[in-house]
């Protein structure tokens, strides 16, 4: 049996019990504050290159201008950053062929909605963001329909990110897919 | 003496269940590695701090899963001084792309432009398996040119049923990475 270095020997076993309480509430803090403090997640990457509440067609990644590491380079993305403490969002989405996606994220990079295009839902789709109950206090009154077949989604954050990602089939469909996701948009509807 | 050993073991574990994984937050089958919960609002601690300090921005597993290998089939670290094959046949009919990034998840330039295929635009054989080729200089076929020191692949598979199962800790069956070369 290997034999224990002296300087372990006099660590009481108080000590050593001691030293593995902080380690473990030291492991917790530690990852607990990492979404918290950390400057580099993707939303404060792309904060200063998206306009508030618009819609904008992003170049096609390239090396050394991807918007995000280890983003899928075989698509195009068109991205809005929304603040819905003022007024709702209304966004629009073509979902044209399989693959396309639209998903809503909190700033945590919580992916709360994600809605893909499927063989039975092609076309645009259409939802209204709103704020969640929590965020609108229990006694506030839901927001408005802006018709009965409109979609709310309720964001459990004031801000977010709106992405819609289109995969490219190839170069030559390059053109045809930049004009139909140039159609999707954000835009601000006042509260009733 | 004591505070160091709890402030370097709680700071070091911490540091490698968020940048590496465990059992805890992550699928492995072969090379390939995914965080199972990334992406979803009900994410484990390890996840959450995963995305957020390397500035990812995953859609849900509920809706597709992301696997990310940095070795081949035989544990080598994929190296752009050797020459990869890997055959896509059994992902079914969903969709899928296959990028190559560097270390810092960065495209890796080169002439061709060519930095990822996927089910719509890779080239099949007649039995319908696709087989995509990584290396340094041109090959025939889907050619996933690869340079500098080390090279990460991403594997992003789009199906709902496919992301739960691996969710609730099932095992799939992923494309091998096969090391052919290396000068």
């Amino acid at each position: 049996m290997p034999r224990l270095p002296k300087w372990l020997k006099e660590v009481g076993w108080r000590a050593a019990a001691g030293a593995l309480l902080l380690g473990g509430i030291i492991h917790i803090l530690a990852t607990m504050a990492v979404p918290i403090v950390s400057s580099g997640h993707a939303f404060a990457r792309l904060r200063d290159s998206l306009p508030l509440n618009q819609m904008v067609l992003l170049p096609a990644p390239a090396p050394g201008k991807q918007p995000l590491p280890f983003l899928p380079p075989d698509a195009l993305y068109a991205m809005c950053r929304y603040d819905i403490s003022v007024d709702l969002l209304l966004v629009n989405a073509p979902m044209a062929q399989a693959g396309w996606t639209l998903s809503l994220h909190t700033p945590q990079g919580d992916n709360f909605y994600v809605m893909p295009a499927q063989e039975s839902r092609r076309g645009t789709v259409s939802l209204t963001l709103v704020p969640s109950a929590e965020r609108l206090g229990e006694f506030a009154a839901t927001p408005r329909r802006i018709s009965a077949q409109e979609t709310q989604v309720a964001s459990p954050s004031w801000q977010g990110l709106v992405v819609v990602r289109a995969p490219l089939k190839g170069l030559a469909w390059r053109a045809e897919t930049e004009a139909a996701l140039r159609r999707a948009s954000c835009t601000p509807v006042k509260r009733s | 003496m004591f505070v160091l050993l709890a402030v370097g073991g709680g700071l070091g574990s911490a540091w490698y269940m968020i940048e590496a994984g465990s059992r805890l937050s992550t699928r492995s089958s072969g090379p390939w590695t995914t965080w199972s919960a990334a992406g979803r609002p009900d994410a484990d601690p390890y996840t959450r701090a995963h995305t957020v300090r390397n500035g990812l921005l995953p859609l849900a597993s509920t809706l597709e899963i992301t696997y990310q290998a940095k070795a081949d089939s035989r544990g080598g670290r994929l190296h752009s001084g050797c020459e990869y094959t890997i055959v896509m046949d059994n992902l079914g009919g969903t969709w899928w792309s296959l990028a190559a990034f560097d270390g810092q998840g960065g495209l890796i330039a080169n002439a061709a432009e060519r930095y990822a295929f996927n089910s719509d635009n890779v080239m099949r054989e007649p039995d319908g398996r696709a087989i995509i080729a990584l290396a340094r200089d041109a090959r025939p076929g889907n050619w996933l040119p690869i340079s500098g020191s080390r090279v990460n692949l991403v594997l992003t598979v789009q199906d709902p049923a496919w992301a739960a199962a691996v969710y609730e800790g099932g095992a799939k069956s992923l494309p091998a990475i096969q090391r052919l070369v290396c000068r």
